[in-house]
């Protein structure tokens, strides 16, 4: 049966008019329907890895290097081998024969492989480096016995500037390598040098998109059970738990049929918690030493000096735009500032390359090149949060071209609508993305009326005869979304991405789904048996969704990356079609009609126009397990199926708006309102878009006004603790007001597109705009980092006094191939 | 994130904490609401062997009006922001203290413990100079009282010894017929300030400014006051003095640089901040 035929594609969302559906449950998709998720949550209940007591359960604590690069001549173990209830004292020597190192890279010719062990004990790449663990009868313990390690540093000299990093003579993270760049790699799509020439204006910039963090609420924890029969239990805050498993089987020389990893409350995983850690190698390790389950609980401190940092990308820009605001090409050239070593396994390439393969998001440009280089410094490593790369190619983009905007006087919002790709079509974009229809100029048109913009610049120039400034800021977006082979390719990343659900109606009739993927927040319980209840025609009460688990859900990546509503949730819908499939040919065997006779709704098969010929789900159920003879002969007892989907690439898009008031004397900026317009195609809930909407915003708000993971020149870590490392909290964030349109996508299962990341994609450069469109009746100003605070925009507002543009480098940039021939001529 | 290992012992009197101060004197420490110390001890930056805690000694908190205004050390920030008595002596004081971190902090956070604790960018010391407070300050034999002025000695220290303890902060002239603004920049809600301004002025029926306290936060190692803004003011109608006392207080100051601000960065924003208290003392008038 054609999908289509059961499936509300979710076109009218129209709850009034669709309540009645709901109400005989007929249709799900597209209702807000509560979250089953929440009262666990609510009810303090919610089960984390900290929750977590086993027997005989010893705690373990890292020594961390305090030093950003340096050789470590020794550690003396002694005093705190001494300490009362200190076990073990665990340094890299010591694992050398029990566990295998990781090795990572992304596979094409222009990455290199770094291969590391993952204790290493005797040279520090950065301040937070693991380098010891001490196992402890308690936490408090083990931090006493971190504390009497004696280490011996002879420090190296840092690499910090991402730059200089690239430099012939620069001192190197690894020697043997001969080079600190993990990746060199080059990009075109017609014929750029032609563009450039016809030009009436060639616009450069240099933006410098600032370091920032997922920084969870619960930041990371990995307990570790590896028993006396060799079968080992993982507990790890994780949203890829299955990945856990396969990546770390390996360097601990365990089987993956031996290995269970459990992942089930999470509290934020944003991108941050798709890595495997070292800790979850190490904390393993260690219980297999120690003969007992180990507990690591990450601290504030770990978790900001040496989980994962994200997002800093040096961005050269060059648009070739004619004098009507017409653009013709765009260059690019991105600096993905990397850590000590690649993150495993995506990488520090999760920056800068998705970035640079965004380079043109919708606008309709003839020729694109970028290059992209991938620097490693004395940092924590860099990886993948909420929006990856999208983020600071996107903000270094669209600050871009607002600057343009201003000097050719056109309004910011009609330059974007002039250059855009045409709405609810299919179309290759010049990189040879494929975008499956969206309403990019729609919801930016959406927004305009949301905000009254013209009645909206009428008051910020009355305002500005008062002397108070408000700005406003655009940023409209498209993400990539679904994670799947296709659209990693079409981002630089060629690997397989898939992921796979069961769907299974239980002898009592009631279902059973699992999915590889994840639920940490997203609501996926709620969301996919949704799903499931429109594709099998049940009630959304008889189904449960079990994810989190590798012993109790099938094998699947994960969930990241915008993916699982559409991965997943095809997966779903492909199962879910087969057992209904099985169903209706058992319900028509039964009642002895053909299948084409039945109608399955509600959970029940019946036959149609005839309403006393039922057969309830769980009398199908029985007769499916149990019903021996009365069963379709030949057919075996199990209602149950398991398919995987790999998606085709598909685009969400949408338009945030930021509205500020700067007050020029202070720099303090007050952002007043911030209203959006997403489309993701089919929706499935409302209600949990508009909360993935309302959280990705404010992360973004932080990268673009707050959070600043900084390190000073000589390689120490300043923002350590949260007094330093700034998120937004409930006073910081404002009003958002979001809208909905629906572009199903025409290549995906059920027209779902995907969602989540899109806010920390498109807010910060929001919140960029709007500053300088506050602050531009005072000269010159452009936005070249973020975030910018109140210290930021009282500099620019210095400059632009002084007649140089705001915040501008010490030199004009040089444009993007006398960089690279230049650095190729150092190498 | 877990302290060193500590002894702790709760006072019930003043003369217990400061004997006990007394008897440990190498490495002890007062324990207040825990807000500043609890998180330096969980990161190691503070090892104190000895935690006296004087939170259960009755007679430190509570608040006072009798001539003037008396808050026990150990009041916690919340009793003072919802004093009627306090907001009716010196508003200025609740104006303040809707700064000081957020509802849990103020929940256990202690008037005193900010106080003694002498972080330079803290509102409430700020106020202490603004309004010339008095310090209550007790030791194991004798107990006495220090000027706010030489209260505050640099970052993190006061003029304090190990086996004395602050009791008490007195804040002697009513605030009622007074102007008063307080402003400060910080980089979000609840955050020390980047740069605070705590002001009051008194003015005689010809709109003469007669008396003016003009205290500065984050600009330096201690809170300080912009002293020559004030000579310039007194004798002055406020409102037009109101940008050159900003000009003298910013050349006053000296302040560090940190990743959050430049030096350049507090003088411009204290400029302004003065500017702008002393304007609002000038439009808005008597006990705003
Ligand atoms: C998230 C957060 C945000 C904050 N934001 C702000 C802010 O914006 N502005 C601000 O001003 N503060 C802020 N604080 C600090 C808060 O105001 C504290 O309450 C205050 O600094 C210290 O008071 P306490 O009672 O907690 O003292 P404790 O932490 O118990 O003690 C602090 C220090 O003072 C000493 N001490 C305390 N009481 C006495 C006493 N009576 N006699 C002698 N010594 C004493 C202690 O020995 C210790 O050295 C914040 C705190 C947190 C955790």
């Amino acid at each position: 049966m054609a999908i289509q035929e059961t499936l509300n594609t979710g076109l009218n969302i129209q709850p009034e008019a669709e309540a009645d559906a709901v109400l005989q449950r007929r249709k799900y998709i597209g209702m807000n329907v509560l979250r089953t998720e929440d009262p666990a949550f609510l009810t303090g209940r919610g089960k984390y890895t900290d929750d977590v007591h086993l027997t005989g359960m010893l705690h373990a604590a890292f020594l961390r290097s305090a030093q950003p690069h340096a050789r470590i001549v020794s550690i003396d173990k002694t005093r705190a081998l001494a300490l009362d209830g200190v076990i073990d004292v665990i340094t890299g020597e010591d694992l050398e024969d029990t566990v295998g190192p990781f090795s990572t890279t992304v596979h094409r010719p222009e990455v290199e492989t770094v291969t590391r062990a993952i204790l290493n004990s005797k040279v520090a790449l950065y301040v937070g480096q693991p380098l010891a663990i001490v196992v402890a009868e308690s936490r408090y313990l083990a931090e006493d016995g971190v504390d009497a390690l004696d280490v011996e540093y002879e420090v190296l000299e840092p690499v910090m500037d991402a730059e200089k990093a690239l430099e012939e003579g620069s001192p190197l993270l690894y020697p043997e390598m001969g080079t600190n760049n993990f990746a060199h790699i080059e990009f075109q799509r017609g014929d750029v040098d032609e563009c450039f020439e016809r030009a009436d204006h060639v616009f450069k910039k240099r933006f410098h998109a600032g370091r920032f963090m997922a920084a969870p609420l619960e930041a990371r924890g990995v307990i570790a059970d590896w028993d006396a029969s060799g079968e080992l239990t993982v507990w790890s805050s994780s949203q890829v738990p299955n990945l856990v498993r396969t990546y770390t089987a390996g360097p601990l020389g365990i089987a993956e049929s031996k290995m269970r990893v459990i992942s089930e409350g999470v509290g934020g995983g944003f991108g941050m918690k798709a890595h495997i850690f070292d800790e979850e190698v190490l904390i393993p390790a260690a219980s297999q030493r120690v003969g007992a389950p180990v507990k690591w609980i990450e601290d504030r401190y770990e978790n900001l000096a040496a989980s994962l940092h994200s997002k800093e990308v040096i961005v050269y820009l060059e648009m070739a735009v004619q004098d009507d605001g017409t653009f013709l090409a765009f260059k690019g050239h991105y600096i993905g500032v990397g850590g000590a070593w690649p993150a495993h396994p995506w990488t520090s390439l999760i920056d800068p390359l998705p970035a640079a393969s965004l380079l043109p998001s919708f606008y309709d440009i003839e020729a694109v090149g970028w290059s992209i280089d991938a620097p490693m410094t004395n940092r924590c490593p860099l990886g993948a949060y909420r929006g990856v790369g999208w983020t600071p190619g996107h903000s270094a983009r669209e600050t871009m071209i607002d600057d343009i905007a201003r000097e050719l006087g056109i309004d910011p919002l009609e330059i974007r609508l002039k250059n855009m790709i045409p709405d609810g079509e299919e179309f290759v974009t010049v990189t040879g993305m494929k975008y499956d229809g969206g309403s990019y100029s729609a919801s930016m048109l959406k927004v305009k009326e949301m905000i009254d913009y013209d009645g909206l610049r009428q008051k910020q120039a009355e305002l500005r005869k008062e002397g108070r400034y408000i700005g406003i800021g655009w940023s409209p977006w498209v993400e990539p979304c679904a994670w799947g082979s296709e659209v990693a390719k079409a981002n630089g990343f060629a690997a397989e991405f898939f992921d796979a659900a069961s769907v299974t109606i239980e002898p009592d009739g009631s279902v059973t789904v699992t999915t590889g993927c994840h639920n940490h927040g997203q609501a996926h319980y709620t969301t996919l048996a949704q799903v499931t209840a429109d594709t099998l025609g049940v009630p959304f009460e008889s189904i449960r969704v079990i994810e989190n688990d590798s012993a109790t859900a099938v094998y699947g990546t994960g969930t990241y990356a915008s993916r699982t509503a559409v991965v997943a949730g095809g997966a779903i819908m492909r199962a879910g079609s087969e057992v209904r499939d099985k169903i209706i040919r058992l319900a028509a065997h039964a009642m002895e009609v053909s299948p084409e006779d039945i109608d399955l709704a509600e959970g029940k098969a019946s036959v149609k126009g005839v309403p006393d010929k039922v057969m309830t789900m769980q009398e199908i159920g029985m007769l499916a397990y149990y019903g021996g003879p009365n069963r379709i002969p030949d057919t075996e007892p199990t209602l149950t199926a398991t398919r995987s989907y790999d998606p085709p690439e598909t685009y969400s898009n949408g338009t945030i708006v930021a509205i500020v008031e700067v007050d020029i004397e202070t720099g303090k900026v007050h952002l007043q309102h911030i209203a959006a317009c997403e489309d993701c195609g089919t929706m499935l809930n409302p209600m949990v878009i508009d909360g993935q909407m309302h959280g990705a915003i404010a992360q973004g708000i932080g990268g673009g006004m707050y959070e600043d993971l900084a390190y000073d020149a000589s390689g120490q870590f300043l923002a350590s603790s949260l007094m330093d490392y700034l998120y937004p909290s409930t006073t910081e964030v404002p009003n958002i007001e979001i809208a909905h349109i629906e572009t199903p996508s025409t290549v995906t299962e059920g027209g779902i597109k995907g969602m989540g990341e899109s806010g920390t994609i498109a807010s910060p450069v929001a919140c960029l705009n709007a500053i300088a469109d506050a602050i531009s009746p005072f000269g010159d100003i452009k936005i070249m980092k973020s975030p910018i605070g109140p210290n930021d925009v009282r500099e620019m507002l210095r400059a632009a006094a002084a007649g140089s543009n705001g915040s501008a480098p010490a030199t004009q940039p040089a444009d993007v191939e006398t960089r690279l021939s230049q650095q190729a001529e150092g190498a | 994130m877990k302290p060193a290992p500590f002894k702790y012992a709760k006072a019930e009197t003043v003369a217990e904490a400061t004997a006990l101060l007394d008897q440990h004197a190498d490495d002890v420490k007062v324990l207040a609401g825990g807000q500043s110390l609890i998180p330096l001890m969980n990161m190691r930056l503070a090892r104190p062997e000895v935690l006296i805690d004087i939170t259960g000694i009755d007679e430190l908190s509570g608040i006072e009006v009798n001539g003037a205004l008396t808050i026990g050390a150990t009041t916690r920030h919340v009793e003072v922001l919802r004093s009627n008595e306090v907001r009716a002596f010196a508003p200025i004081i609740a104006a303040a203290m809707r700064h000081v971190g957020h509802v849990g902090v103020r929940t256990r956070g202690t008037f005193g413990g900010s106080v003694a604790h002498a972080d330079p960018a803290s509102e409430i010391p700020a106020i202490v100079i603004a309004l010339d407070g008095e310090l209550t300050v007790a030791g194991p034999s004798s107990e006495r009282t220090v000027a706010a002025a030489d209260y505050f000695v640099s970052t993190f220290t006061t003029d304090m010894e190990e086996n004395e303890i602050l009791t008490a902060v007195r804040f002697p002239y009513p605030l009622d017929r007074a102007r008063w603004s307080f402003h400060e920049v910080a980089r979000r809600h609840g955050d020390f300030a980047l740069v605070g301004v705590a002001a009051v002025a008194e003015v005689d029926d010809a709109g003469v400014c007669t008396r003016a306290r003009i205290a500065l936060s984050g600009v330096s190692d201690v809170p300080v006051r912009a002293t020559a803004a004030e000579e310039l003011v007194v004798g002055s109608t406020i409102g037009e003095v109101a940008a050159e006392a900003g000009r003298l207080a910013e050349r006053q100051i000296d302040p560090g640089s940190d990743f959050h601000a430049s030096a350049e960065y507090r003088k411009e924003v204290a400029r302004a901040l003065v500017t702008r208290a002393l304007n609002d003392m000038a439009t808005k008038g008597e006990a705003r």
